[in-house]
């Protein structure tokens, strides 16, 4: 059965309408869920933070975010096993609120997205991110085939993974790199990285693989018609490229 | 009583008289600087809007002309809904030469209210941009450079509105005034259009503000606009920058977009304005004006940030992220509570809030009131109608006589080359636009950078696509104003076609000098014409534009001549886009277009310190048939790839097809180039044939094709086989060959100094 998923809307956000859309050309029955309704998200059955700038990226990216009320409800459901999916600043928000990689305390971040290196700007590239786990690893991507190479955008300022020396080798050991940042080939070295992140790090899950967080922005290249490489006689109005993180997630969602 | 303390006003002594005999007494302080607004050059365009009307802005597609806050032109249909692109263009010079990150961020501020208020949804924005010579890391002129780019990237991004398009030029007759465009699209149902006035029936009507407090920042901004830059007054000066704040704005966007779902589902037809110049009282004045009302208005409910501002800066000042509506009483409890509770403004920035702030009247006369007293009472129709200031320019002169020919160098064609794509009018333009989110939205079909033009699809669920472009060449228009605007629109037109769009509308923004010293106001009154004949020629209309003029230092340093122009595309279908990168090796390359001598203006004189006062010029008979081509080719999918002939000639549009192939994970593209002077069957030398900017297209049609495009371009003049593409990463033209990806790292490296 179809279950329902809320993606979450903080003051600042801005992917949320392509992310909606996205959602539901790959079969979810996705609903926005603005801040001022934040009382309603109980009632979900998974969470998706969209990319933006959740109130102003003040302080640190995500870090005031994770402390809105609307997080309560997102930090519930992902200790009762409910999916939780955020991309970029949603990303970010959930890194801030502890819940991935998840090694420390609730709201007591052990590693953070944080400002670019050796540039500290916003960067905006197209990208490929590859599965660095078993796709089982994490119910997210259950349905992705093993080192799946997926398309995406990377748009941030703050994307570089940033953690202490133990926590980074608690980070690899764990599991909890998801993605890591690709050449076109499917090889990933530090030439492949655009921020500099640690461990070349494009995404991270947690311990119970319930929660996902990925820098870059699959759904920017969601639909035929975002590929630089789309062919006449495509469909050009189907979602794929990077829609295929996207179906993976509703699988999982509604079989949940 | 005091004498009226006329000072930071610019209006001049004989405007100060007729405002005098209009009200018949000396104004207020409030109605000075009221006049001083409206009346300024920013607001009135009153030593441009008669020449203006020499401008084409009727046709098949235009749903709305100039006028209104926004132009709007007719996309297509999908589902049974007519489809219109809402597109607005605008300067934002002086505060960016000021202070250029908040200058220029302000600049993407006002652009994408022009665009919301009309209903529409915000889809994309683009940047043309003059900066001086950035050579010096220490320069006011690099870090205004790098300063407004940032603005823009940190707004754009912010508010979550693609960058689609935009260019850059470096000139040190940009050091002491850069220009910065700005221009912003949208995407409207043309049955849901807000208008920016006050509809029938409106008298009674409650007048809204929304967004931020008022402050006192910007006051005086749009006679600020209206003088030249005096680097003695820089403090003064940067007072009359306002302040962004693109986190508000991101709220006050999806607030703003759940007002028109509210008036879509009851039917409701009201009117909304963005506050630009002359703040709350040119927004107010203006949108009843222009429905045929009057206005009254209590200052001491606008919504402040802190206490004890005067009436004239509460009224006048230019605070940003702000609009005004006007709706019925009955509905005004909704308005409110959408942008208040549902997206709780008061949370988002201090004391941001929608508020009543008066009534439309049906008196005509404008009265702001201000702790009970009233504080301007005037005629609206004085206040916002038209004023004419007739000042002197000159006939055209005719363009110089030929010079040498054919150009000879005695400088080696690789040396050329690599100095030619190491030019800052050449060289990538990638480590600059890298800042600026292309994608978000998730419609994006070609970035910026990946074709001559950005494309988007903005109709979820549609293949309707749609194309921008900017251009606007200041090497030309230092040279002739007149021919540098015709360009300007040959450019922007070229650029859409170059993806396989129809162009259907142009936007200009005027940026020149003083229009009271005579040179100036010539090049101006020059560059209107050049406009209109090149528009007329395409058949394509502006829709929208504005004008910048003072455009210079104090010391009477003024810019060249700089029309800049965009052109918006349609397409029926986004399967049918054209992008610059070659596609494979053994493709035939052709040369659309028309080789000529005049290489005034070019990169490679530049390159050379030499100097040519003929520009190319410009065959329209000839190049209507070539666009058809191109179009025609598109639609029936013979071009493997495209790219229009620039900054640089025929050989960098080459070498910048060729680039992209060479990046990791690509099978790399170069090209073998004929002799051009076998091509050109003689009619120019190799260095015109190779680095002139007369325009056209190279073109890649795959061997399969040649036929079936050979056939569509059979009664077409100006289509030469030029040479092929090959799978090594070389270019060679004739028998001399060069590595393409030496080329690439020249290429690349001048802007990632400015921008690393």
């Amino acid at each position: 059965m179809k279950r329902r998923i809320a993606v979450v809307i903080f003051p600042g956000t801005n992917s949320e309408g392509e992310t909606v859309r996205l959602l539901r050309d790959c079969g979810g029955d996705a609903h926005l869920v603005h801040w001022s309704r934040s009382v309603t998200l109980p009632e979900y059955d998974a969470y998706v933070l969209p990319g933006g700038f959740a109130y102003e990226d003040r302080i640190r990216a995500g870090a005031i975010a994770a402390h809105d009320s609307m997080m309560d409800h997102v930090i519930d459901g992902a200790t009762a096993g409910k999916l939780v999916f955020g991309i970029c600043n949603g990303a970010q928000v959930l890194l801030e609120a502890g819940l991935v990689p998840g090694t420390g305390e609730v709201r007591r971040p052990t590693a953070a997205f944080t400002r670019n290196a050796p540039v500290p700007h916003f960067v905006n590239a197209f990208v490929w991110v590859k599965l660095a786990i078993a796709p089982s690893r994490c119910r997210i991507t259950a349905s992705l085939p093993e080192g799946a190479l997926i398309p995406a955008w990377s748009s941030h300022g703050e994307g570089r993974l940033a953690a202490d020396e133990a926590h980074l080798r608690e980070i690899e050991a764990g599991g909890h790199v998801a993605f890591q940042f690709a050449h076109a080939d499917g090889s990933v070295d530090a030439g492949a990285v655009p921020n500099g992140s640690a461990l070349g790090v494009a995404g991270l899950v947690n311990r119970e693989g319930n929660v996902l967080a990925i820098m870059p922005h699959p759904e920017r290249d969601g639909w035929t018609f975002n590929h630089p490489d789309r062919r006449r006689g495509d469909d050009i109005l189907a979602p794929s490229g990077g829609a295929v993180l996207f179906k993976s997630f509703v699988e999982a969602v509604n079989q949940a | 009583m005091a004498k009226l303390d006329t000072s930071g006003v610019a209006l001049r002594p004989d405007e100060l008289r007729k405002i005098e005999a209009a009200l018949g007494r000396e104004p207020s302080v409030v109605e000075l600087h009221a006049f001083d607004a409206q009346w300024s050059e920013h607001c009135s365009y009153k030593s441009s809007r008669h020449h203006l009307k020499a401008l084409p802005t009727k046709g098949h597609d235009v749903v709305l002309g100039p006028g209104e806050d926004s132009g709007i032109v007719h996309l297509g249909e999908h589902n049974g809904e007519r489809y219109g692109i809402v597109i607005a263009h605008e300067s934002h010079n002086h505060p960016s030469q000021v202070v250029p990150f908040e200058g220029a961020a302000t600049g993407i501020g006002g652009i994408v209210r022009d665009v919301l208020c009309m209903g529409a949804e915000v889809i994309a924005v683009a940047d043309p941009l003059r900066f001086g010579n950035v050579d010096d890391p220490h320069s006011h002129a690099r870090y205004v450079a790098q300063a407004a780019v940032d603005g823009i990237s940190a707004y754009g991004n912010a508010i979550g509105v693609p960058n689609m398009a935009g260019d850059v030029y470096f000139d040190e007759r940009f050091d002491d005034n850069c220009l910065v465009n700005v221009v912003a699209l949208g995407i409207v149902k043309e049955s849901e259009i807000i208008h920016s006035y006050a509809p029938k029936d409106a008298d009674g009507w409650d007048i809204i503000l929304v967004g931020k407090a008022t402050d006192p920042s910007g006051f005086g901004g749009a006679s600020f606009s209206s003088l030249t830059l005096d680097a003695a007054d820089e403090d003064s000066n940067k007072g009359a920058v306002q302040v962004p704040d693109p986190f508000l704005k991101n709220v006050l966007m999806r607030a703003s977009y759940a007002v028109f779902a509210y008036l879509r589902a009851n039917n409701l037809t009201v009117g909304y304005k963005d506050l630009g110049a002359g703040g709350i009282m040119g927004c107010s004045a203006e949108i009843c004006s222009a429905g045929g009302y009057g206005a009254s208005i209590d200052l001491t409910k606008v919504n402040v940030a802190l206490d004890g501002l005067k009436p004239e800066v509460i009224a006048i000042g230019e605070t940003q992220e702000r609009l005004i509506w006007t709706v019925p009483a009955s509905i005004t409890p909704e308005i409110l509570r959408i942008y208040n509770e549902e997206f709780t403004l008061p949370q988002i920035a201090y004391n941001a809030r929608a508020v009543v702030i008066g009534k439309v009247t049906n008196d005509k006369r404008y009265v702001l009131r201000h702790r009970g007293k009233i504080v301007m009472d005037v005629d609206i129709d004085v206040l916002t109608g038209s004023i004419r200031d007739e000042l002197p320019f000159e006939a055209h002169q005719p363009g110089p006589a030929p010079t040498e020919y054919p150009f000879v160098t005695g400088v080696q064609l690789d040396e050329l080359l690599e100095r030619v794509l190491a030019h800052g009018d050449v060289a990538s333009r990638e480590p600059l636009y890298r800042r600026y989110d292309a994608v978000v939205r998730g419609a994006t079909v070609i970035p910026r950078g990946a074709a001559d033009a950005g494309v988007l699809a903005p109709v979820p669920g549609s293949p309707l696509g749609v194309a921008l472009a900017v251009a606007g060449n200041p090497r030309f228009g230092h040279i002739d104003a007149r021919l540098a605007a015709q360009h300007a629109v040959y450019e922007a037109v070229r650029s859409v076609v170059a993806v396989g769009a129809k162009p259907v509308a142009l936007t200009d923004c005027l940026n020149f000098g003083n229009p009271r010293k005579v040179e100036h106001y010539t090049e101006l009154v020059d560059a209107i014409d050049g406009l209109a004949t090149a528009a007329n020629a395409f058949e394509t209309p502006f829709v929208s534009g504005n004008v910048s003029l003072y455009n210079e230092a104090s010391n009477g340093k003024a810019i060249p001549a700089s029309a800049i122009v965009s052109c918006v595309g349609a397409l029926q279908d986004v399967s049918h886009v054209v992008t610059m990168s070659f596609k494979a090796a053994g493709s035939v390359l052709y040369f659309v277009g028309r080789p000529q001598e005049a290489l005034g203006g070019s990169v490679v004189l530049d390159v050379l310190g030499r100097h040519e006062a003929r520009l190319p010029l410009i065959d329209y008979a000839a190049i209507l048939p070539q666009h058809a081509l191109m179009q025609a080719a598109a639609r029936a999918g013979l071009l493997r790839s495209a790219h229009d002939i620039g900054s640089g000639g025929l050989i960098v549009a080459v070498c910048e097809m060729a680039f992209p192939t060479l990046t990791r994970g690509h099978k790399a593209i170069g090209a073998q180039i004929d002799d051009p002077w076998q091509w050109t069957h003689g009619r120019v030398g190799n260095i015109e044939a190779l680095f002139g900017e007369a325009g056209g297209f190279v073109i890649e049609v795959s061997a399969n094709d040649v036929e079936a495009f050979e056939g569509l371009a059979d009664d077409v003049e100006g289509v030469y086989e030029i040479g092929v593409t090959i799978g090594e990463p070389v270019l060679a033209v004739e028998d001399e060959a060069f590595d393409l990806r030496r080329l690439r790292d020249l290429w690349e490296r001048p802007l990632r100094e400015v921008y690393p």
